[in-house]
């Protein structure tokens, strides 16, 4: 199972209800294709970092799916649409199971290291910041 | 939170004295320098999420380039990942590719 993160900004000339209507079409284009919502945020009206398409703002909303398979229709989709200024798809579970792999190793690490040379025992109880940056420089 | 930010701003003050400063200004950067340390490892944050705009910013100095290893001291790992955080922030207009 895969994890995507779809960010995407509509115009913002897109009129409220407009906007709802797209976002629950996206949906639907998704889930068609297999995908299932995890979870949704809608940022709403943000400033946009630099100009796009000559607008200074634009209305930023946010999908997590869950999927077997690739979201190749609704990026098709977003992509045609003229009302999307722009939009990313990310997959981040390879990242997020990645980073839980290293967020467990690290204590073990440290466990270990200060164990080994006989001084470093008795400094490391007092102060164990000193503890971290020793072994990483 | 705190241990990060505070070895840049002190470096950030002595760019300031440098002038008058002279040598003296020049130890004290060589001092700060050795103890800076990965705010990511610090902080255990493993995963650096594009859309986490405040943590990416510490690291985008006013020209809107990203703020170089050797003087934010974040290790080669978490460097790497934060330097594709901001890239994909870029693309999605969250932070500027360039800004005067």
């Amino acid at each position: 199972m895969r994890t995507y993160e779809v960010l995407f900004i509509l115009s913002p000339q897109v009129t409220e209800e407009e906007a709802t209507t797209l976002i629950a079409e996206f949906k639907r284009v998704a889930e068609s294709t297999g995908a299932t919502l995890k979870s949704e945020d809608a940022w709403g009206r943000r400033r946009l970092a630099y100009v796009i398409q000559k607008f200074h703002e634009g209305i930023y909303h946010l999908f997590v799916f869950e999927s077997e398979s690739s979201l190749a229709e609704l990026d098709r989709r977003m992509k045609n649409s003229d009302r999307v200024l722009r939009h990313m798809i990310v997959r981040t579970d390879l990242d997020l199971k990645r980073a839980d792999k290293l967020a467990k190793r690290n204590p073990k690490k440290e466990r270990l290291r200060p164990a080994a040379p006989p001084a470093a025992p008795a400094a490391t109880p007092a102060t164990t910041p000193a503890a971290d940056e020793a072994p990483q420089a | 939170m705190a241990p990060a930010p505070a070895p840049r701003t002190g470096r950030g003050g002595d760019r300031g004295s440098s002038g008058p400063g002279g040598q003296q200004g020049g130890k004290k950067k060589f001092f700060y320098r050795r103890k800076r340390v990965c705010k990511f490892c610090v902080e255990k944050i493993e995963y650096i999420d594009f859309k986490d705009i405040k943590t990416l910013q510490q690291f985008i100095p006013e020209r809107g380039k990203i703020l170089p290893r050797r003087i934010s001291g974040t290790c080669a790992l978490h460097q790497r990942k934060l330097q594709a955080a901001i890239k994909r922030a870029r693309i999605a207009a969250l932070l500027p590719f360039t800004a005067d």
